[in-house]
């Protein structure tokens, strides 16, 4: 059995080398050919080109420590399946950006990473190889690939999407769909003794994914958000924000406060029903199931402000090549990318390893979790607001904007509005 | 001839580590002056324009930086004060030949073995859970609060965080200067009927001049430094109230991608810092001459 | 009388000291709880001890491959920081001109730099060591030592410095008119005077350098060359912690530094009474 493995596994490998190794060949496989030139392999199982030697050894250094023990394993499998070996590296959660530029400045980049859609993708450009050749971005769900200068450099990660995410026993959605019947159910929780609606302290989950709604709720959040950054127009004038303001109002009014919430122990809240809902994101739900199955009793529905009925739908993180690696180097980085998502093996890892919400045609999303599931169903029907937090200045969120919120949950007497003007403040001296 | 031997003794001793700390420390020191003239995000692909002394003046206006400097030189005093108090307590403590002296000293020392970020986060279970449980159970809830949602006592609770990380730290070379002094010297003021305040102001904390100029110097360039814990428990917050200069500094190289500009600020604030404190090495010092 | 205020003194002392360890106990027991359970209570001892997030941590980590890692960078940095550096303080103090108090100077004041603003421009220069004079600095142990030494010199500097500063300078004069060299009169006369301040100097620097994250994390790439704090990686994620798995990861770390610190501390004892007896 063991043996037919290992047949099976050599097959494998030699087919793709061989398939590598002719498209290698016809774009002069010397170490002097361009990089932009090597168009990615298709494994056109069953090639009878002799075998050539393996690909170059990759590395893969990417942002989600949560898929670490999966990717591993994963690369395991590559390896077993072609031969080619990949190394994985680690960094956690926050040191992710500083380690990757420290390692860009020592000639020391990893092959495949990942960068995050918006600020950090623009930042990193000179070093995202143009992937507009390779067979698989053609299946990438519309308009979810990452685009620098007009090329496709990145790959989604898969979507994500945030809303309120609530307590079926507790909250009915058909009650909360615009400001006056949210204020209702907000009251009435309060009155029943129900934390109703929890933020937590770290600044995404304070104030930069809520923020997004107003944003995303605008004609065109780009030109937008353009339009912020040179002054020309202020939140505090705009309609939606307003709208926002008074929403921060009744959260303040009628929750308890956020910064005293650490995402850990809004999540406990909500699991142990002590809150009813918070405004967060299908990732949640592996922080919730260690409380225990609860998947009959959360569903996502949308923030309801100005009336919208949509989630916010985007994509986080993207699979890039460095640009800077040696010609072999991306080629295997190529391989590997196309094994990714073409291969069997590849797809069922990100549906059911990495826990991704796909952004490809030709992967299925099954067995999703419930909040998953409300983010994919919307991503289908086209349900869904975009995350114009992509268009932020660079880590304005963390830098600029919490603190703002900070002061508006600790000031009892600071109104939404004013909490508006402070925001117009912050950004305006963050976008200079 | 003489001192040309000597000469090539004093170089055979210090050349070695002067290599290394030159090209680990010095050299990329003076690559980080450089990049303090210009506009630069910190992507080595990306462009570096030349600007003279343009982030320098910027540096001035910067209000957040300003107020940044201000809470470190707040949290750097008083971290200085109750660090050298706690460990100079616990130092005198140990030393006291009681019989649980050595298990003292392996806890007071044991919060320096957990390092950096961890830290923070351990702290915030004490400072969101304990301090309110004590607060309700007490009825002390204006002292036993969560120090970390007040702007003023966040800073405080930096100031417990460093202590406790430190007091350990500064201990062990409390122990090491007042191992130093002559038991003959302590049996013969005891004879002399010196009591234990007299004992220790006459002679241990005169000979132990040394051992507080590195204390304080130690803390000092410790807590003008500090970044993890910071880090780890406020995050800068709230509302910034917390911000150390190096956060700051951190901040505007990788959060903004202004690198110059933040090296710009890191250089600025080394020569305050340095000519401060190599000022109070140099007064220590002399002190230290005159035992 | 005298006894009754000693075992208070006895009492007091134990009793600051466990309060010093609280945030220790929080680490311990909160290795053994589920996020539920922690959730409930943080500061509550834990319903059952099972160590099963200890051995998931060990596997985890691939601990014993982590700690050969980080036993092998933190002993030989220490020992060459410790050789390293105490030849050069003594020179340094002992010699009378311009240029050691500069040189001494400069290593002080540099300790006052973030290391956050050398990083960048460190990893150029490695880079230029590695692409010009073909010395594997980057993702290499032997790489970390050396910059682990750059950056541990200037406290063992300036330690030694002020510790032989109070040392007569007499002893040495005599050996010196015995006819030692002064590499003779080093190793034989000066060195073991300074057997308290080195086990002070080696202590810290473990410490240090154990428990360091950034500058690794910075030079070693590879699965295999991680050292234990970087093995703990998977723990952190960006908005949360597994905190279980991460406390018994931490206590996993700490216990060999607490059993080599009860170790070097017998040391300091014993240095003292080697010392009082010259």
């Amino acid at each position: 059995m063991k043996q037919v493995k290992k047949v099976f596994g050599l097959l494998t490998a030699t087919a793709l080398v061989a398939a590598m190794a002719g498209c290698g060949s016809a774009n002069n496989n010397a170490s002097g050919s361009s990089a932009g030139s090597a168009s990615a392999p298709t494994p056109a199982a069953g090639s009878a080109a002799p075998a050539k030697e393996k690909l170059k050894k990759i590395s893969i250094f990417q942002s989600k420590v949560e898929i670490t023990d999966a990717l591993e394993a994963l690369a395991k499998k590559y390896t077993a399946e072609t031969g080619n070996e990949v190394e994985v590296w680690g960094a956690a959660g926050d040191a992710y950006m500083t380690q990757l530029q420290a390692k860009l400045t020592a000639n020391q980049g990893p092959t495949v990473f990942s960068v995050g859609t918006g600020a950090q993708a623009d930042k990193l450009k000179s070093y995202l190889y143009d992937l507009g050749n390779e067979p698989f971005t053609k299946n990438i769900a519309p308009h979810m690939e990452l685009k620098e200068d007009g090329k496709v450099v990145g790959v989604p990660y898969g979507v994500e999407g945030f809303g309120l995410v609530y307590n079926k026993d507790l909250v009915d959605p058909k009650n909360v769909t615009d400001l006056a019947s949210f204020t209702k159910t907000m009251e009435k929780l309060k009155a029943d003794g129900k934390n109703p609606l929890s933020l937590s302290q770290e600044a995404f989950f304070l104030i930069g994914h809520i923020l997004n709604t107003p944003f995303a709720l605008q004609p065109d959040p780009k030109a937008f958000i353009d339009k912020l950054n040179k002054g020309e127009v202020k939140m505090a004038d705009t309609k939606e924000f307003q709208e926002f303001g008074k929403f921060m109002d009744v959260i303040k009014a009628n929750s308890k406060n956020p910064m005293e919430v650490k995402y850990d122990s809004q999540m406990g809240d909500f699991a142990t029903g002590k809150t009813a809902m918070v405004h967060q994101g299908n990732w949640s739900y592996s922080m919730l199931k260690d409380f225990g199955n609860m998947d009959a009793k959360i569903g996502m529905m949308p923030f309801p402000l100005a009336g919208n009925n949509k989630i916010a739908v985007g994509v986080a993180s993207n699979w890039v090549i460095n640009s800077k690696a040696s010609p072999d180097e991306i080629k295997a980085g190529e391989a590997f990318l196309n094994w990714l998502f073409t291969s069997d093996t590849g797809k069922n890892a990100i549906v059911n390893d990495f826990k991704f919400i796909p952004a490809m045609t030709n992967i299925e999303a099954t067995k999703l979790d419930p909040l998953s599931k409300a983010v994919y169903d919307a991503t289908k029907s086209g349900q869904t607001i975009p995350w114009a937090t992509a268009y932020y200045p660079s880590n304005i969120v963390v830098n600029d904007l919490a603190p703002v919120a900070q002061a508006y949950f600790l000031d009892k007497n600071m109104t939404g509005q004013q909490l508006l003007e402070k925001l117009d403040a912050a950004w305006a001296k963050a976008a200079k | 001839m003489n001192k040309t031997k000597d000469r090539a003794w004093f170089a055979l001793f210090t050349v070695p580590l002067i290599f290394i700390f030159t090209t680990v420390v010095i050299i990329p020191f003076i690559i980080g002056i450089y990049y303090s003239f210009v506009k630069w995000d910190g992507i080595p692909a990306n462009p570096k324009v030349f600007v003279g002394f343009d982030n320098y003046v910027q540096i001035f206006k910067d209000e957040r930086f300003l107020a940044s400097a201000w809470h470190t030189v707040k949290f750097t005093v008083l971290a200085l004060l109750s660090v050298n108090v706690l460990g100079l307590v616990f130092s005198l403590l140990v030393t006291a030949k009681l019989r649980v002296s050595n298990a003292a000293r392996t806890m007071f020392f044991m919060p320096n073995l957990i390092g950096g970020l961890i830290l923070g986060y351990i702290w915030q279970f004490l400072f969101t859970d304990a301090m309110e449980f004590i607060g309700s159970k007490t009825g002390l809830g204006h002292i036993f609060f969560n120090w970390l949602l007040s702007p003023q006592f966040a800073l405080y609770a930096m100031v417990v965080v460093f202590t406790w990380q430190m007091a350990g730290y500064t201990m062990i070379i409390y122990i090491a200067g007042i191992q130093g002094i002559p038991d003959e010297m302590m049996e013969a003021a005891k004879v002399d009927g010196a009591n234990l305040w007299q004992r220790i102001t006459k002679i241990i904390f005169p000979l132990l001049m040394p051992a507080f100029t590195i204390c304080l110097f130690m803390t000092l360039s410790g807590a003008f430094k500090i970044y993890d814990v910071n880090l780890s428990l406020t995050k800068g917050g709230p509302n910034n109230a917390t911000e150390m200069f190096a956060m700051n500094i951190f901040n505007e190289i990788f959060g903004y991608g202004h690198y110059g500009l933040g090296q710009a600020k890191a250089i600025v604030f080394f020569i305050i810092v340095a000519v401060l404190t190599l000022t109070q090495v140099a007064i220590t010092k002399k002190r230290e001459v005159q035992m | 009388m005298k006894k009754t205020s000693r075992l208070l003194s006895e009492v007091l002392l134990v009793a600051l000291a466990l309060a010093f360890l609280s945030p220790i106990y929080i680490m311990v027991v909160n290795s053994f709880k589920s996020r539920a359970e922690l959730y409930e209570n943080a500061l509550a001892l834990p319903s059952s001890i099972s160590f099963e997030y200890y051995s998931k941590a060990l596997e985890k980590m691939n601990f014993f491959t982590a700690f050969a890692n980080s036993l092998y960078v933190t002993a030989i940095s220490v020992v060459i920081v410790v050789i390293l550096a105490s030849m050069t303080a003594w020179m340094l103090a002992r010699t009378d001109h311009k240029l050691s108090k500069i040189i001494f100077m400069v290593f002080v004041a540099t300790m006052l730099i973030p290391f956050q603003t050398l990083m960048m421009p460190l990893m150029q220069v490695m880079d230029w060591i590695r692409t010009n004079l073909h010395i594997p600095m980057l993702n290499t142990r032997e790489g970390l030592i050396y910059m682990n030494v750059g950056f541990h010199a200037s406290m063992a500097v300036f330690l030694y410095h002020g510790f032989i500063k109070s040392i007569p300078v007499a002893l040495e004069e005599a050996a010196t008119l015995d006819g030692c060299s002064k590499f003779g009169l080093f190793w034989r006369i000066v060195f073991p005077m300074l057997k308290t301040i080195t086990v002070t100097i080696a202590i810290l620097d473990v410490m240090a350098m154990w428990n360091d994250y950034l500058l690794p994390s910075l030079t070693l790439s590879d699965k295999a060359l991680r050292t234990i704090p970087l093995s703990t990686f998977y723990f952190f994620g960006e908005f949360t912690i597994v905190w279980n798995l991460a406390m018994a990861g931490l206590t996993l770390t700490i216990i060999p530094v607490v059993i080599f610190y009860v170790f070097a501390q017998k040391y300091i004892i014993k240095g003292i009474a080697a010392g009082a007896v010259k």
